[in-house]
């Protein structure tokens, strides 16, 4: 294959992905969500995407759609989840992830079941060539990835960010300091899922179609370990972390292709290097919770500048008077 | 005493059989400290747990400035302005000193979804105010070198003034204080004292528990003395001094 297409293809991914890391360092990095169901958002804004776009409704109108639908989903779902206990939340929403993929496999009327649908690419030119459609889809998954970078980066610098940090670290006293927790923690809970639509959107349309076996509960561990790798509460950290770990998944596949002309037993070689990602995986993870446990980049502070800046202000003026 | 600023009628709250507040019914009048004393397990914590909607009472009515309050929510009643100090400070550890501060401010205009992205000149202007005002107390309190260091980092008296710091930066109606001098070196727990008086005389109540006698009773100007879930006595600090229960009660003796 075009080794080309394979870096622009990583490319692709690493901004797909980048959004759903985003969206968890929302719920988790700042707001202190353990949602261990992200894959269930992707999955509802890839099967709106999927749904809408065969009636022949203009793309962005499915991208919105699926951001709304995800988010809808994230309310009702935080609405008995908010009540559970961190670990519960956790085991709930994980199940809730189950339940959809079970759901639109069983179903064969929704989207082929099993078989899944073909969907169509967001932007399509007649006659262009790989290397052009993936460029297409690099510009419009990085154009969403900055949007919400700004969102996010914005959010996480204004006293709402402080708030949302406040009751990550004490629920209680944060509640007790005035800050709705219930209402925190919903919105965190339906913007992190609006974003993951999106990202589940965009990718089915990447990949041409949607099937339920491209939603299983790995990608919501994969998602974490960018999170926590990265540095949760760091939107520069999650981007990294998303961008490692999708170099060494990417990598290893395409390491399976080029390892065939080897003259090894090419089934027990592709078999290694299947296993070959979850160790590395694994062994990331026991690195950076070695070394660094905050993850790779440290949490980010709260406009800390102006804070200095009046900080400073003060001390000159002191040191004048005295 | 109609108008007084939170009014306790009959408040009960059992935890299983054990009454920790058996029908405790006392005012707290706008400005003034009062106090409020009793063997430890007497529940005086759970009477302030209660006042701040962290536990519903089981009966009887609490009302704050002729409101009454005791369905409310804890952050619905934190914005009225009736702040609390915990006695084991519960920080944001992972936060700074500054932040800390910071969250406490009552009615934040960034503290709203779509204000903190849409209009954000409004809260950066009200933020830089909040800021002055946090490096005051923090010079106050003498944490003003630390304003940066995460609060995990601070020794624990440093916890306990950064507890006592961020409920003033709250610019509550009503405090309700923990024991705010243990742990706490006596000069400045005597200064802390001696702000609290101030900020008093200018309108802030001020209901505290304390171990401390011989700072409280310098200070208070009313005291209720709980005893097994009830108001042993109430009065002036030197009528209760003088008054031989009161000996009973905390002594446990003759």
């Amino acid at each position: 294959m075009d080794p080309l297409l394979y870096v622009l293809d990583l490319i692709v991914f690493i901004g797909i992905f980048g959004i759903v890391s985003l969206s968890l360092n929302l719920e988790f990095g700042f707001a202190g969500l353990a949602n261990f169901g992200k894959v269930a958002f992707f999955l509802i804004g890839a099967y709106t995407y999927a749904l809408l776009s065969q009636t022949g409704i203009p793309f962005y109108f499915c991208l919105i759609a699926s951001a709304l639908v995800s988010a809808v989903f994230g309310l009702l779902i935080s609405l008995p989840a908010l009540r559970l206990r961190a670990d519960y939340l956790a085991i709930a929403i994980l199940a809730f992830g189950e339940i959809l993929r079970l759901i639109v496999k069983s179903e064969d009327w929704l989207a082929g079941g099993d078989w899944g649908v073909t969907v169509a690419r967001a932007i399509s030119i007649e006659g262009a060539s790989h290397r052009v459609d993936a460029l297409i889809n690099i510009g419009l998954v990085y154009f969403c990835l900055l949007v919400f970078f700004v969102v996010i980066q914005l959010l996480a610098n204004s006293p709402y960010g402080r708030a949302m940090r406040a009751i990550r670290e004490d629920e209680l006293a944060a509640e007790v300091m005035g800050k709705d927790r219930t209402k925190f923690k919903a919105q965190a809970l339906m913007m992190g899922s609006a974003m993951a639509g999106v990202a589940g959107a965009l990718y089915v349309q990447y990949l041409h179609c949607v099937l339920p076996g491209m939603f299983m509960p790995m990608i919501t561990f994969t998602v974490w370990i960018m999170v926590l790798v990265g540095g949760p509460g760091n939107n520069w950290g999650v981007l990294l972390g998303a961008a490692l770990v999708q170099i060494i998944e990417r990598g290893t596949n395409i390491l399976k292709d080029y390892i065939r002309f080897l003259p090894v037993d090419p089934t027990l070689l592709e078999r290694i290097l299947s296993d070959l990602q979850y160790i590395a995986f694994g062994i990331l993870i026991i690195i950076v919770l070695l070394w660094r446990p905050q993850g790779l980049l440290k949490e980010s502070k709260i406009r800390s500048k102006v804070q200095r800046l009046a900080y400073d202000g003060r001390r000159a003026a002191k040191n004048k008077g005295s | 005493m109609e108008d007084a600023l939170l009014k306790i009628k009959e408040v009960s709250k059992h935890f299983g059989g054990v009454y920790a507040v058996n029908s405790v019914s006392l005012d707290i009048n706008h400005g003034g400290i009062c106090g409020l004393v009793g063997p430890n397990g007497s529940g005086k914590t759970t009477l302030f747990n209660t006042v701040l909607g962290l536990h519903k009472p089981d009966h009887g009515e609490i009302y704050f400035h002729n409101e009454y309050i005791s369905h409310l929510p804890p952050y619905k009643i934190y914005e009225r302005g009736l702040v609390n100090a915990f006695q084991i400070p519960r920080l944001f550890f992972n936060l700074s000193v500054m932040d800390n501060m910071l969250v406490a401010a009552r009615g934040q205009e960034g503290d709203r979804l779509l204000n903190s992205l849409f209009l954000r000149n409004r809260w950066q202007k009200q933020e830089k105010g909040l800021i002055e005002e946090a490096l005051d107390i923090l010079e106050f309190i003498e944490l003003e070198p630390w304003a940066f260091t995460p609060a995990a980092e601070l020794s624990g008296g440093q916890r306990k003034l950064l507890e006592i710091g961020r409920a003033l930066m709250a610019r509550p109606r009503l405090l309700l204080l923990d024991e705010p001098a243990a742990g706490i070196n006596p000069v400045l727990g005597k200064k802390i004292f001696q702000k609290l008086e101030a900020l008093s005389t200018n309108g802030m109540a001020l209901f505290i528990v304390e171990h401390r006698l011989e700072i409280l009773f310098e200070y208070a100007t009313w005291v209720y003395v709980m005893d097994k879930g009830k108001i042993a006595i109430a009065g002036q600090p030197q009528a209760i001094v003088d008054n031989p229960d009161f000996y009973a009660i905390y002594l446990g003796e003759e």
